[in-house]
């Protein structure tokens, strides 16, 4: 088992030419389940800082369950969640929900009694004031709070939302809602952020939208890293059950599935999804045609591998991901 | 047609033709009543009621006091204690058993059996334990509409989806603050729907037990009065309770509508 300070790099022997990746964070031997039944059997997986991650999965089948135990809502039966801030040499294992892993779900993604600014400007109010702070110490608060509104303002003026910053939830469409959830949780500036089928409600054009806006975000990653700079839109796992939108968004996808050679390990019955796919996946510009003939192959495959209860490969055999990127062939921010 | 929207202009029209039918009904029934038995008092005419209103609001020769103020101050002080004891303690008793599992086993059962029992029925148990004075009444309203008041907040803690409470965590939420900053709010037009509603029942406990045993307010004057079948006094007394719990709805509806834009607007 690697120890906690090898991290930041590769246990296995990497090519000196291999790029040093910056890694945000690790899932350790997770195990998951509720009661007896077994959800998810022996995760690890290592981020690389800056990503955009498609992590996908037959439905039911415990991504879910993953993103929130990263989240710490529901913390693993077994195993750890490590984050490692930027700059920071050594990780911390997460103890519960933080401010450093932002989320976005599918559904009740504002708060419903606050207006598109005001639900942006939460985060910041309950994450640097309190209670008798916000009481006591009136005028500071109100110096404080404004500084809030400009910086969720222009934030929302950022992702094309300046006039909808005083709609409440209600007034808006799902798509400029679910714009506001990752704004949200954008301005907490997050070591990781996760969206839990973030586009699963939306209609199609809205989708595309949405999904070049991750593109945008991921190209501002890029060039902070050719300059030496922090991600500023961090790192970002995507949970979809559209494989063609996981090819797209990421530069990487990641499949969970319960249909993997479990006997072959010496278990009698399923000991939970396990991570049968790992790749990485071709990296698009916003402005570029969307073709999916490129990722027709790569997405049969997965397919296959991720989706198919009759077929179940070894856990191993498509988990290429580290020796691909030592090889060079990661894109964006994995070069 | 069904459901085809009418002026607004009408709607007013209509809503205040159907009181002046209302009135001009009651005029036609004690001209009728007077025309049959000119001594009648059961249904008072207009001049009849003139004198009945005279009498509430004058200096009574007996004690000097006007019915309606003392009245008015007895059975007010009351409603509004016991409201404000059991609507202060269903919210928080709510809010307890919508956060912490431990005190939703502890509380539901007791409190489900509690809203069954008719708080009118209870009356000698308050006259045990408090007294006869005006604390019995308050705890009379209190633990009357404290029962379902309480588990209405405790329905509407449950509804907020655990999604908004997560996110809220992981944007840097200490436990009070998700209980004050989100659920509290998420819930306070709930609250406001609950309080209006509770309005009803308090009032028909109040009276009811005034009825019984009271020496002044509202329940007092209108048992006392019916008895002597002086219905121009009854009959004034029923209007000022009907404009009084009128009144306090409306504030309240106002006061969701300026507090809470979100939730009115949402209802569509």
């Amino acid at each position: 088992m690697p120890s906690v300070s090898s991290l930041s790099s590769d246990p296995s022997a990497a090519p000196a030419s291999a790029p040093e990746l910056d890694i945000v964070l690790e899932c350790r031997d997770i195990h998951h389940g509720f009661g007896n039944k077994s959800v998810l059997y022996d995760i690890n997986l290592r981020i690389v800082r800056g990503e955009i991650v498609g992590l996908v999965g037959p439905s039911g089948c415990g991504k879910s369950t993953l993103l929130r135990a990263i989240v710490g809502t529901h913390p693993p039966r077994e195993g750890a969640v490590l984050v490692r801030a930027a700059g920071q040499t050594s990780p911390y294992a997460v103890e519960g929900p933080g401010p450093d892993r932002g989320i976005v779900y599918q559904r009740y993604a504002l708060f419903p009694f606050l207006t598109a600014l005001e639900n942006v400007a939460l985060g910041p109010l309950l994450h640097q004031t309190s209670i008798p702070f916000r009481l006591l110490r009136f005028p500071s608060w109100r110096r404080l709070r404004k500084r809030h509104l400009e910086e969720a303002a222009a934030l929302l003026a950022k992702l094309k939302l300046g006039d909808a910053m005083h709609q409440y939830p209600h007034q808006m469409s799902g798509g400029m809602c679910q714009r506001v959830a990752i704004a949200q949780a954008l301005i907490m500036k997050p070591e990781i952020l996760l969206l839990d089928e973030p586009f699963g409600a939306l209609d199609e054009a809205t989708r595309e939208e949405l999904q070049r806006t991750l593109l945008t975000l991921y190209q501002e990653n890029c060039a902070a890293k050719a300059a030496g700079l922090p991600p500023p839109a961090g790192t970002i796992i995507i949970v979809t059950h559209e494989l063609s939108e996981a090819l797209y968004v990421g530069d990487r996808v990641v499949g969970l599935s319960p249909y993997w050679d479990w006997k072959a390990e010496g278990f009698a019955s399923c000991p939970g999804a396990a991570i049968v796919y790992d790749k990485v996946a071709p990296v698009y510009r916003p402005d570029q045609e969307k073709d999916y003939d490129s990722f027709v192959r790569q997405r049969e495959e997965i397919r296959r591998v991720v989706f198919d209860s009759t077929y179940f490969p070894p856990r191993t055999e498509n988990l290429t991901f580290w020796h691909d990127v030592r090889n060079g062939r990661g894109e964006g921010v994995l070069k | 047609m069904i459901r085809k929207p009418i002026p607004a202009r009408w709607s007013l029209a209509l809503g205040v033709l159907s009181v002046l039918v209302l009135l001009a009904v009651y005029t036609g029934l004690s001209l009728w009543q007077h025309h049959r038995n000119p001594e009648d008092t059961t249904i008072p005419t207009w001049s009849q009621l003139a004198v009945g209103v005279k009498q509430i609001l004058e200096p009574s020769a007996r004690d000097g006091q006007r019915w309606l103020v003392a009245d008015g101050k007895a059975t007010l002080i009351r409603l509004f204690l016991g409201l404000l004891c059991g609507i202060a303690g269903g919210i928080v008793l709510g809010l307890l058993m919508g956060c912490y599992p431990i005190i939703e086993a502890l509380l539901v059962p007791p409190l489900s059996l509690l809203a069954k029992e008719p708080p009118t029925a209870m009356l000698a148990v308050f006259f045990v334990l408090v007294g006869t004075d005006t604390e019995m009444y308050v705890a009379m309203i209190a633990f009357g509409i404290l029962p379902t008041l309480s588990q209405t907040v405790y329905l509407g803690v449950r509804d907020v989806p655990a999604e908004l409470l997560d996110k809220a965590s992981t944007l840097g939420a200490s436990q009070i603050e998700i209980i004050w900053s989100i659920i509290a709010r998420a819930i306070f037009p709930k609250i406001i729907d609950v309080v209006r509603l509770s309005i009803g029942p308090a009032m028909v406990y109040l009276i009811a037990a005034e009825m019984v045993c009271g020496d002044v307010g509202f329940g007092y004057r209108i048992r006392l009065q019916s008895r002597l079948l002086n219905m121009n006094v009854v009959y004034p007394y029923l209007a000022v309770l009907a404009a009084f719990g009128f009144t306090l709805d409306s504030a309240l509806r106002l006061l969701q509508r300026y507090c809470c834009p979100w939730y009115v607007s949402g209802e569509k």
